[in-house]
């Protein structure tokens, strides 16, 4: 059995700060948001996305006091992955929240998500799954990445659905040591990244590639 | 590592989810050629007609993944990810609960829908692209 590959908390910032470097470049708007009190802190990207129907499972929602208006292509979506939808009368806008921590306990980053409607009311699970590609609805049933809880936020002390990390290692460390073998530079966020953030709807534009292998 | 020959297979049509089993085609000797380069090999039993054309694709287990014993393809630049993983799941025959990983540039897993005439496009060289695959531990 391969010995696992950790990455302290220090590496994680390190990485956290070369991808959000990259982000900056190509307007993909991750940033780090510092803890209060402390030396840490997290990533966190936040994007919208307008769906041209109700996502939501209970209809007449919006005799609920609070409606949501609709919106006509009101959003111009900065990503290449996500598309700009031809909105009809009652379509509605949702905001998607991504955020990377680090975990003390099992030495590896941790994807914290949840979604909400622009009046706050939250997105369930089975709604963020609508926007996950079939190929990882399938995937995400059958491992290797656990469960998706539901944990309060570390920081904010929020409810966040939470990718459960306890088997980050299994798929990192065939691929970082397989790196390190012929000394190529990889950064661990990207790679990590690139794997459980579709599972979760996020999408990683290709340039990030590319920016990796530039860092000498 | 002994180093296979040059021989190009072609993988098989993406009919229904990535091929039922393995068609393996006479195989032909190709040199590496620029990809604006016509169809790799012709005479195969794909209709040519089509302006689709192919690329080449080598790929390399990564960890105790096994090693496909063949290696490069010729693959139509609109398959996608999702169709080549589900290609070598068959041809390895991995359980359905084992999970495949393919990684571009040794580090980046690119979306399902990614089709690899892009791939080539950002990170081929030398005529080819190369992508590792990763498998999972089974989940009983």
């Amino acid at each position: 059995m391969e010995e696992d590959e950790f990455i302290g908390e220090k590496t994680f910032q390190r990485c956290c700060a070369e991808f959000i470097k990259h982000s900056q470049q190509i307007g993909d708007s991750w940033e780090w948001r510092p803890s209060k009190d402390c030396s840490d802190g997290y990533m966190c990207k936040i994007h919208f996305q307008i769906k041209n129907e109700p996502v939501m499972s209970h209809p007449g929602t919006s005799t609920h006091g609070q409606t949501c208006l609709p919106m006509e292509e009101a959003f111009e979506l900065p990503s290449d992955d996500c598309e700009v939808i031809e909105a009809p009368a009652a379509s509605q806008v949702i905001k998607y929240e991504y955020h990377v921590l680090y975990s003390c306990s099992y030495q590896v980053p941790v994807l914290y998500f949840r979604a909400s409607f622009l009046d706050g009311r939250p997105l369930t699970l089975k709604d963020i799954w609508e926007g996950v590609h079939e190929f990882y609805k399938t995937r995400l049933l059958q491992g290797p990445w656990d469960t998706i809880t539901q944990q309060e936020h570390p920081i904010l002390g929020q409810p966040f659905f939470v990718l459960h990390p306890c088997k980050t290692n299994e798929f990192m460390t065939p691929v970082l040591k397989n790196s390190r073998k012929i000394n190529k530079n990889v950064n661990y966020i990207t790679s990590w990244l690139s794997i459980v953030g579709p599972v979760v709807g996020l999408n990683l534009p290709l340039s990030y590639v590319k920016a990796t292998s530039q860092d000498e | 590592m002994a180093e296979e020959p040059q021989c190009v297979f072609q993988l098989p049509p993406s009919s229904t989810a990535g091929g039922e089993g393995l068609t393996e085609v006479s195989p032909e000797i190709t040199t590496p050629e620029p990809p604006s380069s016509a169809a790799v090999s012709p005479g195969t039993e794909e209709p040519a007609g089509d302006t689709k054309k192919k690329i080449d694709i080598l790929l390399k287990a990564v960890g105790d993944t096994p090693i496909m014993k063949t290696k490069k393809w010729a693959v139509e630049r609109t398959r996608t990810i999702q169709g080549l993983i589900d290609f070598i799941k068959k041809f390895l025959k991995l359980v359905a609960s084992e999970q495949l990983f393919i990684y571009v540039n040794q580090s980046f897993a690119p979306s399902p829908d990614q089709e690899v005439g892009t791939l080539y496009e950002c990170f081929g060289s030398d005529g080819k692209l190369v992508l590792h695959y990763c498998k999972s531990q089974a989940w009983g």
